[in-house]
């Protein structure tokens, strides 16, 4: 009768043992915010009970989802934060977070103008008037917009060799290797293509997550319909979908079905992340990499918070640990602070600092040559604050795998 | 031996029944002692489901009661506004309560009968039932929208003597009645036993009224009054949330477990019924058959109690009472009883009220205080029906909360919610009086000093009832420690606090013992390691 | 499929202790550990020492094939197994879910492991919250140090810790008995 006790989201499997509370980046550093208990399932009660309850320090929540990972119940406490601010939070999006969390439509625009966008968004006078007028902290270094996106550079160069290989799979690149860091594509593209996989495009959108954590709730569910059924089509003609972004792919695999009620399950077990994909292929037989001979480099790698939650930065560890020459060590878990548009908000900016510190100074401790991370947002904070190099680990692979010989031994 | 003779009328029994009549009593004028041997609402009183009848559930048997209970559930809409919550009701016919005989041709006829009662009761589609409370089986095949709500019996039992003490009446709660004190053939007065100093008084009034329950049969038979009462036991689950909103009820024949009520943070499955003896009214304990029973039926009325956690379990004790018409006494009355022992045994200054239900304990005070007043010649008509009690001038949590400055707090919400327009009468100064001491329920430090001044607190146990201090999911696992540290801190002597906690920890622990698995055993073991193993794990070097 | 020479299922005290232990005598050893537990401290020394840390994931099932646990499967590597020459059984009591109570019986969720428990429910609770309790004696049976299943032994699979019957730390401080059985199980692993 009562085999299980599983309410929605686990929410009252939880004891109130607090050890989310301990993990929690806000709550150490912001005293408005409640903490994830308190937020999460504590509030879902009163919330369940009178919407009056809904608190609007929900805000503060960067959805880190540290405490998911640490706590012992399974509780989706951020999760249940999230939802409450889409079902509760019922305030029009600022301008400000509109623009912000508009990765896609504002990229096409940005990119055009991409020389003159950079220019003044660099500007002090500029940087001034968008923290006062639009809330955007003027410390922040806003991410700047590539004038040819990966998209365009694909098509133009990359496309037409891609039916040639015998094994095929789609790319969701999203907003970021698109719009603001193209060789992250291309050198996504440089990989695959060595291990003899045919890389192709889909028509995707942007996976929706800076819309759900801005409250764009209908637009993010749209989105997440048409990626799903372009997914569905890619895995109906064999292919699998790689990722190279751990936030996209967390949104796809958990907040798609979770906060947005869009179904993934028949195309669930065909996404994975690059390095899971990669590794798998590697240590099955399926591929063979060449290293290139010499090649040395001392990283520190930083799991972001959505690998955590994931639970896949193995992969990235055993894939880079592969490298001859390759010395790793691991930082400390910790936020880096910026949590997507989180840490670009006025609001947020100071707390965003702070919340980073520990992992700063982990990294000026060990001084590594670079950050190995799988994730676009921090290596914005990471490298603004530290002045480290951040790369991601597929850039990495295409520096130590000697791409040609690869290619040879995979054909 | 202090003999104290001040009293117009003395009442035996703090539960809604005997708070009510205080009430009533001290607004007609009387000068009111009211005793009670635990704390207020201890008994049936806080042992039942907390539902606000329509009266729809006796519409078709005992179309009395439920004439009683639609008009009992308007006027404390309107005089408890704070303790009341307009949830609505339904009524649902399932396919195999078709099966037995109770299709929706019975459903017309429940339908009718409400009618004739002055019960708003109108059918619905499955879908429209659904629409309206989405946790319902969706396998029903019909269903009636009634006016049911919520209530809260200790925050009601609470404002009753407040409003009874505000109108100069004595409340003595942990006073023990021990005997009557009669010549010949009438009741003088009282002999009580203050609970914790064990000290003896006498109380003197020229009319007692019996309102002590289940318990009442004790006190008769020391008149020497025999009241044929039979006890009812009743055991119901808590689960850990409210999952549904409104009231859910079978539209059958009255049975076991068909009633689901949303109250405060959670909901409520009961009840079941079993004679029990006398003696064991004071232990009840919840057997693995009863929950079983519960669970079963409970979740024919909404599926997902199936995967809901439980937090405890309880049962009251329904103070039934068999007709006085009826010489074999197995003919039960379910209305109220209010027996004047002059005309029925012939023993002066003594009235007993019994029988009846939560839902209508007004008019049984109303009932008792007219009997009261007859003896004592006094002519005030009752005004408990028009008079707001206190914390319900203003019920809502949405206007109550706008009181406070700047944004309100999840503490000072749930105090709204609780304390009703009562709330300016805690003092939010201090940081540390913001702070929450229950996370799950939202009480602050503020609330249980205020508890502890305005509303005559002594246990953890009075603090759970006037605050919900411990009644969240943790069950006080977090809260216990500090909640005992602020009681006893309020009342002046900080060397309470282990007793304080000892004693709430073995009531917490009673009503989880009865759910002692899943989430419920996770929670019970965190218990004992948060209360047996202070020292957190040292970990050294390897 | 990723091998290691020892998994420990579990990250609290004797998980991370054998874990730790195990690591730095030179073995390869990762540790599943859902939910984090309190400290900072163990899994410092355990990520210092070079050990592999699954934070935040949990083993679903395990692969037993003559008297012997291959491999075991986690929710977040899915069809990756994580294969291993020992595994060492770390899940803790109930509030960890290393043991589970329904209605009718307690059992071990992961493996099905035989666990010793009183099937009359009515024994398991004193009404006095104070006094000891008999649920927190149940937990799996071993022999040799090894655990059970329909009886006989799974060779390679060491419970240590709360999850042991018998040791709780909930009546008390248990720590020094809970580090010993994990030493126990690093004893048995260091012997073969």
């Amino acid at each position: 009768m009562q085999e299980t006790n599983i309410s929605a989201k686990n929410f009252e499997q939880c004891q109130k043992c607090s050890i989310c509370e301990t993990v929690c980046p806000v709550m150490a550093n912001n005293p408005a915010y409640g903490g994830p208990k308190r937020s999460g399932p504590d509030g879902e009660r009163y919330r369940l009970k009178n919407g009056i309850f809904f608190d609007d320090s929900l805000k503060y929540c960067l959805n880190c989802k540290r405490c998911e990972v640490a706590c012992p119940s399974g509780v989706r406490i951020a999760d249940l934060i999230q939802q409450a601010r889409i079902d509760y939070g019922r305030k029009a999006p600022k301008l400000r977070d509109m623009m912000l969390a508009s990765t896609d439509q504002m990229g096409p625009v940005a990119g055009a103008f991409a020389p003159l966008v950079n220019f003044s968004l660099g500007l002090s006078p500029v940087k001034g008037l968008m923290d006062l007028t639009l809330g955007i902290d003027k410390h922040r270094t806003l991410p700047k917009y590539s004038s040819e996106t990966f998209v365009h550079w694909f098509k133009k160069n990359a496309a037409a060799k891609q039916d040639a290989f015998r094994k095929h799979i789609s790319y969701f690149h999203g907003c970021y290797a698109n719009f603001n860091y193209p060789q992250l594509g291309k050198d996504f593209v440089a990989v695959l293509n060595a291990f003899g996989y045919g890389v192709h495009l889909i028509d995707e959108r942007c996976c929706g997550v800076a819309k759900i954590a801005n409250g764009m709730i209908p637009a993010a569910t749209r989105d997440a319909r048409t990626n799903i059924a372009e997914f569905e089509k890619a895995v109906s003609q064999g292919r699998d979908i790689v990722t190279v972004s751990t936030t996209c792919t967390m949104t796809l695999l958990e907040e798609y079905p979770e906060l947005l009620k869009v179904d993934n399950s028949k195309v669930k077990d065909h996404i994975s992340l690059v390095e899971q994909f990669l590794y798998k292929a590697i240590a099955s037989g399926e591929v063979k990499p060449v290293w290139k001979e010499g090649y040395k480099a001392r990283a520190a790698y930083h799991c972001p918070c959505h690998q955590e939650r994931l639970g896949l930065g193995i992969f990235t560890t055993e894939l880079l640990k592969m490298i001859p020459g390759m010395e790793l060590t691991e930082l400390e878990s910790n936020c880096c602070g910026i949590a997507g548009t989180y840490g670009f908000k006025k609001e947020n900016y100071k707390y965003s600092q702070m919340i980073g510190k520990p992992l700063f100074d982990d990294i000026a401790a060990q001084a590594p040559e670079f950050v190995a991370c799988e994730c676009e947002t921090c290596k914005w904070q990471i490298e603004m604050s530290t002045g480290v190099p951040v790369k991601n680990p597929v850039s990495i692979l295409a520096e130590a795998l000697d791409l040609e010989a690869t290619a040879a031994a995979n054909r | 031996m202090p003999v104290k003779n001040e009293f117009d009328v003395i009442i035996i029994g703090g539960g809604i029944t005997g708070a009510g009549t205080a009430r009533d009593c001290a607004m007609r004028g009387l000068k009111v002692l009211l005793i009670e041997r635990h704390d207020i609402a201890t008994g049936a009183t806080g042992r039942n489901h907390g539902l606000l009848h329509s009266g729809a559930r006796y519409a078709v048997k005992d179309s009395e009661s439920a004439e009683e209970c639609i008009r009992e559930n308007k006027i404390l809409r309107s005089i408890a506004a704070n303790c009341v919550e307009d949830t609505g009701g339904l009524f649902i016919t399932l396919p195999e309560d078709a099966d037995a005989g109770f299709g929706l041709d019975y459903q017309q006829k429940f339908i009718e009968a409400c009618t004739k009662a002055g019960i708003d009761a109108h059918a619905i589609s499955p879908a429209e039932a659904i629409a309206m409370e989405p946790s319902v089986n969706p396998t029903l095949i019909g269903a009636v929208v009634v006016p049911d709500g919520s209530v809260d019996p200790f925050r009601l039992c609470a404002a009753n003597v407040t409003d009874a003490a505000m109108h100069g009446a004595k409340i003595l709660p942990y006073t023990e009645f021990l005997d009557f004190v009669r010549e010949g053939d009438t009741i003088l007065g009282v002999r009580v036993r203050d609970a914790r100093s064990g000290q003896e008084s006498e109380y003197r009034a020229p009319v007692t009224v019996n309102a002590a329950g289940i318990w009442g049969h004790g006190v008769a038979e020391k008149a020497g009054v025999h009241i044929g009462m039979y006890p009812a036991k009743g055991a119901l689950l808590v689960f850990g949330h409210r999952v549904n909103n409104v009231v859910i009820n079978r539209c059958r024949k009255s049975a076991d477990g068909d009633i689901l009520v949303p109250g405060d943070s959670v909901t409520v499955i009961g009840t079941t019924s079993t004679k029990v003896p006398f003696e064991e009214c004071d232990h009840m304990e919840v057997t693995p058959d009863e929950v079983r029973l519960l669970l079963r039926e409970g979740c024919a009325l909404c599926p997902a109690l199936a995967s809901t956690r439980i937090l405890r379990a309880y049962a009251g004790v329904r103070p039934l009472v068999a007709d006085d018409s009826d010489p074999t006494g197995r003919s039960i009355s379910r209305g109220i009883v209010c027996l004047d022992h002059e005309t029925r045994d012939g023993i002066k200054g003594f009235v007993s009220i019994t029988g009846g239900k939560l839902m209508t304990y007004r008019l049984m005070a109303e009932l008792a205080t007219d009997a009261v007043c007859r003896k004592l010649g006094v002519t005030q008509a009752c005004t408990t029906a028009e008079t707001p009690l206190p914390g319900s001038a203003d019920g809502r949590i949405e206007s109550v909360s706008k009181r406070f400055e700047g944004k309100p707090s999840a503490g000072q919400k749930g105090a709204a919610g609780r304390q009703g327009d009562l709330v300016g009468k805690i003092h939010f100064n201090t940081e540390a009086d913001r702070q929450l001491v229950c996370e799950c329920e939202n009480v602050t430090l503020a609330e249980i000093k205020y508890a502890v001044a305005e509303l005559g607190v002594r246990s953890l146990g009075d603090l759970r009832r006037r605050t919900r201090v411990g009644m969240g999911t943790c069950q006080g696992t977090l809260c216990i420690r500090k909640a005992a540290k602020a009681l006893a801190e309020a009342l002046g002597d900080p060397s309470l606090a282990p007793k304080l906690a000892a004693d709430y920890l073995d009531e917490r622990w009673k009503g989880m013992r009865a759910v002692g698995w899943g989430a419920t055993l996770r929670e019970m073991e965190f218990m004992q390691r948060v209360y047996k193993f202070e020292k957190p794990y040292s970990y050294d070097e390897v | 499929m990723m091998k290691f020479d020892v998994v420990v299922i579990g990250g609290g005290l004797a998980g991370m202790t054998a874990a730790t232990e195990l690591q730095r005598s030179g073995l390869r050893c990762a540790v599943v550990a859902a939910g984090l537990s309190l400290h900072d401290a163990p899994r410092r020394d355990f990520k210092a020492a070079g050990g592999t840390l699954l934070a935040g994931d949990i083993v679903v099932s395990g692969q037993i094939e003559g008297g012997r646990l291959v491999s075991v499967r986690t929710e977040k590597l899915g069809e990756v197994l994580l294969e291993a020459d020992w595994f060492v059984l770390a899940t803790g009591k109930y509030f960890s879910q290393g043991i589970v109570a329904d209605m009718d019986k307690v059992y071990e969720p992961v493996f099905g492991l035989d666990v010793e428990y009183d099937e009359d429910r009515s024994g398991w609770f004193d009404p006095s919250f104070a006094a000891p309790q008999r649920f927190l004696e149940f937990g799996v049976k071993t022999i040799d140090g090894c655990a059970l299943k329909d009886g006989s032994p799974i060779s390679n699979l060491l419970p240590a810790g709360e999850v042991l019957a018998g040791l709780s730390s909930a009546q008390g401080d248990a720590t020094a008995a809970i580090r010993q059985s994990a030493l126990d199980a690093v004893a048995i692993i260091r012997r073969k």
